[in-house]
């Protein structure tokens, strides 16, 4: 009687999951090259197109947004989770180390 | 419903044939809108601002999704929407059950109920900006107020015309209060319940697209608000889209098929298509 809730519900459940594993996945290969990660770090981070106000301000949340520079936002004071959490983002290309200004 | 779909038509077609049929003349409807609206807009001859095209409307869609936008904003009000709904119910089956059962209840609770249930949720919403801020808090209350009304006083009817001699009988045999409202009184007030949820899931949609217009920085309603702030149009468009979309998936894969597991189950009501 419930088939259809429950196969809908089952299949947005797995949407989500493999939405969230792309993500896991996408990180370690973004994060590879900076292994071990530091407890706290300054980084430049480049998007696939110039950030908009959205991106901004979930950056912002993640450390101290410094700049941006056409893709690409240079941020401080990022520790090694709320880094993690922006590699997870598919929209974000790659993360480096960034010496400062 | 599997047997439905095996029944013939008195045209000797299957009935999955005849549901094909609805379904393809629906999505021609909607082809033909589309392709009318992106004829029209050379003729109109205004900027994409005023009157955007389909095309400018996918490509605005896409970029959303390119960017990690939709897909969030679209995460933040299924969530919201999914806790104000659940709360909002819980609550109005509870205080439903309460009043339908306790005279006293009843007499202490009904001026108070009757009195906010005159208070639109719009009128709340400032205030519990000013109290909770801009977020989730805000806008899960706004749907709690929202969805509890109808749930509640349609649970109250469903309580209040269970069979008396269903209850007499029950009680004859030594049940109690809670064995009475186990075995009569919710599986009578059932069908009330499910109404309720349907109307209360409708409002609470309704509401939601307010509620983050006014009180909130992302979800689908800030999408559509913000769209036509930042003057892109087809931004707004999307989120209009996708709302609708949204409702019709909530309704089609959810509301539905419990309403037809509970009051089609208790015989109440048929749906239109099996009157044929």
């Amino acid at each position: 009687m419930l088939r259809v809730p429950i196969t809908v519900t089952v299949l947005v459940v797995c949407a989500v999951l493999a939405y969230f594993a792309a993500g896991e996945l996408g990180a370690h290969r973004k994060l590879a090259a900076l292994e071990p990660l530091l407890d706290r770090g300054s980084y430049e981070i480049t998007l696939a197109f110039a950030p908009e106000r959205f991106h901004q301000l979930l950056l912002q949340d993640k450390g101290r947004l410094v700049g941006v520079e056409g893709s690409t936002v240079f941020m401080k004071d990022v520790d090694a989770h709320a880094l993690a959490s922006i590699a997870r983002n598919y929209w974000v290309e790659s993360i480096v180390r960034w010496s400062g200004p | 419903m599997t047997a439905g779909a095996t029944l013939a038509s008195p045209l000797g077609l299957p009935r999955s044939f005849h549901r094909l049929g609805r379904t393809a003349r629906g999505v021609a409807g909607v082809l033909i809108l589309l392709v009318a609206w992106q004829v029209s807009v050379p003729l109109v001859g205004l900027s994409s601002y005023f009157y955007p095209s389909p095309a400018d409307v996918f490509r605005a869609f896409v970029d959303l999704v390119r960017k990690g936008i939709l897909p969030v904003y679209l995460a933040d009000s299924m969530g919201r929407y999914a806790i104000g709904l659940f709360a909002g119910a819980t609550l109005g089956i509870v205080f439903g059950v309460l009043i339908g059962m306790h005279r006293r209840i009843a007499l202490a609770l009904s001026p108070l109920l009757k009195f906010l249930f005159a208070i639109v949720e719009v009128a709340w919403i400032p205030i519990f900006v000013v109290w909770f801020g801009y977020g989730i808090e805000t806008i899960v209350l706004a749907l709690i107020y929202i969805v509890f009304f109808p749930v509640l006083y349609n649970t109250l009817l469903g309580v209040r015309t269970a069979p008396q001699i269903l209850v007499n009988a029950v009680r004859s045999l030594g049940a109690s209060r809670l064995a009475v409202l186990r075995l009569v009184i919710l599986p009578s007030a059932l069908p009330g319940i499910i109404t309720g949820l349907r109307l209360g899931a409708g409002f609470a949609f309704r509401g939601l697209v307010f509620a983050e217009m006014v009180a909130a920085k992302t979800g689908i309603g800030y999408l559509i608000f913000d769209g036509a702030q930042s003057h892109d149009t087809a931004r707004t468009i999307v989120g209009m889209i996708v709302m609708g979309f949204l409702w019709l998936a909530i309704d089609q894969f959810y509301l539905r098929p419990i309403e037809r597991a509970t009051i089609q189950r208790w015989g109440l009501t048929v749906e239109a298509e099996d009157r044929k």
